[in-house]
Formats: C-alpha cells, structure tokens, sequence
C-alpha cells in the first residue's frame, strides 16, 4: 500500500525463491567448505601427504570463486530482491537489526579478505600462518550464520519482540537454537559434497582417499537433520503447525522431497563413498549435488510456507501490509490509502475492471499470477462478481495461509469484477449430476472437498430439495460461508450432484 | 499535487542520525576508492592490453593490474553493503520506491556484478596460464565487456539515486511501465552526473597508478607508472571541471542556487571541491619537475584523496537540498540501541585488527621471498 508493486507477471516470491535456493546453497557451503580446507589442511600436514596438499590447494580456488563471487553476490541479491519485492517488511527488518547487519558486516569484511589470503597465498604464508588464516575464515563465515539465522528465524517465530520490541527478544527467537544447528549440519554436509565435486578432477589413488574424507563430511551433515528437525518443527507456531497435517499437498510434496533427497545423499554417501569409493564418479557426484539442492530447497520452502500468512509473523502480512493497517483501510478504502492506485472503486465513471486489476497486484501479486504460479485464472473459473467479493470477505478461512482482503465494500467489489472477468463460464452438461459437480467446483471447492481431506462434504442420501433449501441460507448455517450466488436451476443441479455424491 | 512517497517507517531510528550519517559517509568514502580503482583500473588494463604489442610496460601493468582487480572487485562489494545498509534506514521509504520504479535494471546490477566479476578473474588467471598468446585476443574482449558492465552498472546506480530524489517523476513512471522497465531519462542531470562520477573514477585510479609507481623499486617503470597516472589524473580532471559545471547547471534552481551561495555550506564546499582538485594537479605537475619527487606526489594524491571526501560529503548535501521539500531524517523518532552499537564497535575494531594481521603477515611474507629471490638473483 504504502510502496509501488513491481509488476513482474509472475509472484515475486518466486523470484525470491530462485535468488534464495542459489545462494543458500553455495553460503552454507562456504561456512562448511572453510572448516573443510582447514582440516583437510592440517591432515595433509599431519599424514605428510603432499597429493592431499595439492588437492586442497586446488579445492581451495574452486572454494574461493564459487563463494566469493558468487555466494557473496547471492547474497546481495535476495537483499536487493526483497527490497523490490517486499519493502515494507524489508524496512521494518532493516529498522529492527540494523546493528545485526552491521554486525553481520564485519564477519562478511573479515571472511571475504580471508578467503582470499588463503586461497591466493599457500606459497607466500608459512604453515602455521595458513592455517590460523583459515581458522579466521571459518570463524567469520560461521559467526555470519550466527546473526542472519537470528534475522530469518525472527521472521517465523518473533518471540517476545511482539510485546517487547527489544533487539535480543527478536534475535534469540524460539527458533533460533534448533534452525542454527541445522543450517550448520547442512554446511558440513555441503562441504562433503563440493569435497566430492573437486575430488572428481584428481588422480584415482587420491581420488579414492579424498572421497572417502569427504563422505565422512556428508554422512556427518546429513546424519543429525532428522532430530534437528524435529526439534525445530517442535518450536514453529502453533498455527503453522497445522499446515503438516496433510491439508496441504504442496507442503506433503516438499516434506517427501526433502526425506527423498536426505534418503538419497545418506545412501550414496555410506555406499559410494565411504563402502566403494573407488565406484565414486561424477554422475553420482552430480545427483548427489541435486539431492543437496533438493534438501535445501524444500527446507526454504517449508519455512517459508509455515510463515504464510505472514512475512514477519503476527506483524506484516505477506502482501506487505501491515497487521495493524487492514482495519483503517477497511474503513477508508484502498484509493484513499494507497497513492500507487489510479481512479477509485467509488467512483461510478472509472473503470471498475482496471481499478480491481490494480488491487490485484497491490494485494495478491506477491502469491498469485493471473496464469502462472498460483494463477488466479485457474482459481476463479465461472466466478460471478458478487460471488468473488464474497469471497474477498473470507480469505483466511478459504485458506489460513492467505492474508485478509484490506479494503472496504467498493473495493471488493472491484476486485471481485476483476477476478470474475479472468474466466467466465456457465456450467453446463447433459444431467443435473454433471451440472452439479461444476457449480459445486466454481462455488463451493474452494473450501470444501467430496471425499478428500479439505472440510469433506458428505450429504450422500440427503434430500435434494433439503439440500436446495440450504443454500439460501448458507451464513446462517456458517458466517463465513459465503451466500450461494448461482441460478434456481444451478442450485437445483448441485444439491442433485451432493445428494448423490459420497466420501 | 499529491506526489507518492512512502511514509517512514514506523519504527524509531535506532542509532542517532549523526552516527548513522557518519557511518554512511566513511563507508560510502572507503567504497568509492575501491569502486573507482575498479572501474577506471579495468579500463587502464584493457588500454594496455590492447597497446600489448608497442609497449613492454603495458604487459607489466596488465599483469600487474590482473593480480590487484580480483581483490579491488571483493573490497568494493562488501565497502558497498554498508553504505547502502545506512542509506536504507535514514532514506528507505525513497531508495525503495525508486528501486522498485526501475527493478528490472537495478535488480540486473546483481547480474552484471557476476559477470563483471568472473571477466575480472577471467582476465587475471589467464596472466598466469602459460598459452598466453593464444588467449590474448579472448582476453581483450573479456575486459572491453567488463568496462562496459562496470560503466553500465555505474549508469543504473546513477539513474536510482537521482530518481530517489524526484518522486514528482514517480507515478508517471509506474503507470506506464509497472513492470519496472524504466530509467529516469527524464531527470536533466542525469548524463553529467554519471559522466562527472564516472570522469572521476578514471582520475582516482590514475591517482592509483601514481601510488603503484612510488611503490615499485625499479626506476624505469616506476617512472612510466607516475607519468602514466598523473597523465590520467590531470587529463580527466580538467575535463571533468567542464562536466562539473553542466552538473551543476542542470540541478534544479533551488539545489544550484544552494551550491552557488545560497546555502554557506554547499557554497564552501564546491569551492574546496574545485580548489583541492587543482592542487592535486598542480603538484603532480611539480612533482615532473622536481629532483626528489616524492613529497609532491604524496601531497598531490592527499588532495586528490580528499577532493573525493569532499565530493562523497556534497553529494549527501545534494541529495539533503534536493529532499529537503519533502523530508528530512533529523525529524524522524530516534530510539538508540546502544548496548548492540557498543558490540558492532568492539566487533568492528576487532575485525579491523584481523584484517590488519592477516595483511600484515603476507605483506612481511612477501617481503621475506622478494629478499630471498634477489639474493639468489
């Protein structure tokens, strides 16, 4: 409301996503890979094993341009991408843990200008000298986790900073402890990876040495994320606890993904590295590198989704409006409100369809696209424009994860015409059945299923007419269901479909 | 008229608006040095790259310049987070507003810095690959595409600081382009200022070159470096007092009358702004003249060190004139957190001394194996 929409076409949180998997992927790797070079280091030495120096050394370019550009540069870019994407709730972070991030800073400074002495300066540093440079990196990479997994786990589970508002509140949040010592397994477990990858360009004998030192990262990484993860799911609000139930597929297909890649790196890295290292090639190196970002990528994914309908929880929602606004701009309307919206709902003379397409990007663009991801086309099929700002009225109950509609009656009623105009359509079939299963498709689907797990309807044996008569008197029977918008004929239709449908 | 701008955040400032500006200041300083070694140092190594054939001293720079560019590229970043870190708490609700009116160019800075950055190692790592010859051509091109990502990198910087300061040209800009594909072309000072910044990053790092010559022992091309780098220096800098009039013709009344005494500070600031350029340039030109050169050269990139202080402080008065209208971060709630500022300080020092050691070791290191290498010369 307060900020200009940037109208990509596709959610933003997309593009967040993408931005985020990638560096994610490559920071953990860099927090985990600098504990690698260091022992690897130091076992070099200590075994007087100057092919497993060699390899080091070289690990260590590799190491230093993944990281320093690219993981470095990620890094920047979900800051500048959320700042695009969501800038009122990147405001508020930036208010909250400025010191964080200038913390944070000066662990990034350190970690940058290490990684390049250790890299670049085998030849010139004496041993010793090296190794302490090493140490020095792992410290800041990891001390760099220790205060953005504050800042992220903040945004899930603020903790007592809701009633306190004070930094340390926020920062050492209910989630804290466990999401850190994950995002740290994952880090040992990455640098076992990447170890692998670099393995894979050196001689057989000393590929086969290497490959069974970095399985052992992998099968130290990957072992603990199970009772971690318990352990932070143990801590997640209670409301996004209940997304786990089943209810949602997207969140069962991320949890499989995520016990699927697990499943796969543990079996490969026991099997192919540590029982038959001499099998280890690059087409496992490459699944196994996939199962990494399958893990991490369904991690994001699910703390993300448990967030809904929230992107810093209980304080501003996902569409970037503040908890605290909805109501004022209720009252007010959203032409008032927001200085981003051209022409207003209350005005007969403007053209209601743009005004509503307007407050599609303002308040939904952040999730749904009209024909991609989440695309409301799909959603709102033979919607009728009274039936859709009904819906409008009801969005945390058709989907706890979607934030309430902020404006007053002409915006919904805009919005409502915009959303009906994406895909109209008329039921239609050869029987009352067919007919039914349609009406029942466009106006009741939404929230309820027919023999599934979402608010299961079973009227099987129900009089027909009894269920007809129903359906002028929907919110009576619950407030939030909206009235039946649909035809005598579609009404008739449908109790016959529900009549005769069973669980 | 009704113009968009986002109010503030709703929460207080959490440090003092001196300290965040000091800060601001002295990052966006450190971070300006490196982004202009950077930039004018690329286009100094692909010149000589290209001169290859005529001149042994330009081989020498470029691998030279091929060793330094990786390091310069990692320390301009991280000098560049802090400033824009600052920059978003004192004037978030204007930074965020004109980023997202242009997110498709700004987000592709996040692209550009990639590629510019792996062109830049490309560059360096192929110095020290033995096929030399073979590369060169590739070579030349790599950086000719670096300079121009670098420079186009520079443009969108300047197209989103200028816009932050013109939200009158805001809603025009979303309601023809939502998509975010837009410059601020409309904005007259657009091209002069990038011109003047980028002008000026090509005579810092001819400033450079002059301190790459002092260090260097052996005299030739420590000779070649100094003329090199006061050449550039002096040459971009007299043209950029041009472009620094167009600059300041083009800034809008209120802001051009502030710098033309109408505010006392503005006002002293351009003239020691003019005045500490010229002599930089004029003890550069001694220091040609001069037996013992030394003293010159360093007075000479001391003023020159500061013109760029005073110009990163009449850059903050410029953007404070031209918001002024509309907003001013003095007046916005300020709740300090000073147990977490006295942290980041201690950790702040501490870093800084890390850093120290660190260089310190490889710089006596390095020492250590020129000494030993002459000795068995």
């Amino acid at each position: 409301m307060n900020y200009p929409v940037w109208q990509l076409g596709f959610p933003g949180g997309l593009l967040i996503a993408a931005v985020a998997v990638l560096h994610v992927f490559i920071s953990h790797f860099a927090i985990g890979g600098g504990a690698y070079l260091v022992l690897t280091e130091r076992r070099a030495y200590s075994q007087n094993d100057s092919e497993l120096l060699g390899y080091v050394r070289h690990h260590s370019k590799f190491f230093a341009l993944l990281t320093v550009v690219l993981g470095a540069v990620t890094g920047v870019g979900i800051w500048f991408t959320i700042g695009l994407v969501s800038p009122e709730a990147t405001s508020s972070l930036i208010h909250t843990f400025v010191w964080g991030w200038a913390i944070e800073w000066v662990f990034f400074f350190v970690e940058i200008a290490a990684a390049l002495v250790y890299a670049y300066h085998w030849d010139t540093l004496d041993r010793q000298t090296h190794l302490i440079v090493g140490w020095i990196y792992f410290v800041a990479a990891w001390a760099s986790l220790v205060v953005i997994n504050g800042i992220i786990t903040y945004m899930l589970t603020p903790g007592r900073w809701l009633e306190t508002g004070k930094f340390w509140d926020g920062f050492f949040n209910p989630t804290y402890w466990p999401s850190l010592w994950i995002r740290t397994a994952m880090a040992v477990g990455l640098a076992g990876i990447f170890g692998l990858v670099t393995a894979m360009w050196e001689p057989p004998a000393l590929r086969e040495r290497v490959v069974r030192w970095a399985g052992w990262w992998l099968v130290l990484g990957i072992a603990p994320l199970l009772p971690l993860s318990r352990w932070y799911f143990h801590d997640f609000p209670s409301y996004s606890r209940a997304y786990f139930s089943g209810m949602y597929p997207q969140v069962r297909h991320a949890l499989l993904g995520a016990a699927v890649c697990t499943g796969v790196a543990l079996a490969l890295a026991l099997l192919f590295a540590l029982l038959r290292p001499k099998v280890m090639n690059p087409v496992i190196v490459a699944v196994l590198l996939v199962a990494g970002i399958g893990v991490m990528g369904s991690g994001e994914y699910l703390r993300e989704f448990s967030r809904y309908p929230y992107v810093i929880n209980s304080y501003i929602y996902a569409n970037d409006i503040r908890i605290g606004q909805v109501e004022s701009i209720a009252a007010s309307g959203v032409a008032r409100t927001s200085p981003w919206v051209e022409g207003s709902a209350a005005d007969p003379r403007a053209d209601q369809r743009h005004y509503g397409r307007q407050l599609f990007a303002l308040e939904c663009g952040s999730c749904h696209s009209v024909d991609g991801y989440r695309g409301m086309r799909k959603f709102a099929r033979g919607w009728d424009a009274k039936f859709a700002g009904e819906i409008l009225l009801h969005l945390p109950v058709v989907r706890e994860t979607m934030p309430p509609f902020a404006g007053d009656a002409h915006d919904r009623a805009a919005l409502g015409s915009y959303l009906a105009s994406l895909a109209p359509a008329i039921p239609s079939g050869t029987n009352d059945k067919e007919i039914g299963q349609q009406v029942f498709a466009i106006h009741c689907a939404m929230c309820h299923s027919v023999g599934g797990r979402r608010r299961p309807l079973d009227l099987k044996g129900t009089d027909p007419e009894a269920i007809a008569g129903m359906l002028g008197t929907l919110s009576d029977i619950n407030p939030n269901m909206p009235p039946f918008t649909g035809t005598d004929a579609e009404g008739r239709a449908l109790a016959v479909y529900l009549s005769n449908s069973s669980q | 008229m009704n113009l968009p701008i986002p109010y503030p955040d709703p929460m207080p400032l959490p440090a003092p608006v001196w300290l965040l500006r000091t800060l601001l200041l002295l990052t966006f300083f450190l971070h300006v040095l490196f982004m202009n070694c950077l930039l004018g140092g690329t286009a100094v190594a692909l010149v000589c790259t290209v001169r290859r054939k005529s001149s042994a001293f330009s081989v020498r720079l470029a691998g030279d310049l091929g060793r330094l560019l990786p390091s310069v590229f990692a320390f301009t970043i991280t000098l560049g987070v802090a400033p824009l870190l600052f920059l978003q708490v004192m004037y978030g609700q204007f930074l965020y507003a004109s980023s997202i009116l242009i997110g498709v160019p700004w987000l592709a800075i996040i692209g550009m810095v990639i590629l510019a950055y792996y062109g830049v190692y490309f560059f360096s790592m192929n110095l020290s690959t033995t096929n030399r010859h073979e590369k060169k051509g590739r070579t030349t091109v790599v950086l000719a595409l670096v300079v121009l990502l670098l420079a186009s990198i520079a443009f969108v910087y300047s197209n989103n600081f200028t816009l932050m300061l013109a939200p009158e040209r805001w809603l025009d800009l979303y309601h023809s382009h939502g998509s975010g594909w837009n410059l601020n072309w409309s904005e007259p000072s657009l091209v002069p200022r990038y011109l003047h910044f980028v002008l000026g990053a090509l005579a810092v790092s001819g400033l450079g070159l002059v301190v790459m010559g002092l260090r260097q022992q052996e005299d030739a091309y420590r000779q070649w470096l100094i003329e090199q780098g006061s050449l550039l220096f002096t040459g971009t800098t007299l043209l950029n007092f041009g472009v620094g009039f167009w600059f300041l013709v083009k800034l809008t009344g209120p802001v051009r009358l502030a710098f033309v005494g109408g505010n006392a500070f503005a006002t002293s600031l351009l003239g020691v702004g003019m005045l500490l350029p010229l002599a930089a340039v004029a003890h550069l030109i001694m220091a040609k003249a001069h037996k013992s050169p030394k003293r010159q050269l360093v007075v000479g990139v001391s003023c020159g060190l500061l013109t760029v202080a005073v110009m990163v402080v009449m850059r903050d008065v410029l953007r404070n004139l031209a918001l002024a209208p509309y907003f001013n971060p003095n007046q916005l709630p300020v709740a300090p957190q000073w147990g977490i500022i006295l942290l980041f300080v201690v950790l702040f020092i501490a870093g800084l001394a890390t850093l120290y050691y660190m260089l310190r070791k490889v710089a006596i290191a390095t020492r250590v194996q020129a000494a030993a290498a002459q000795k068995l010369q």
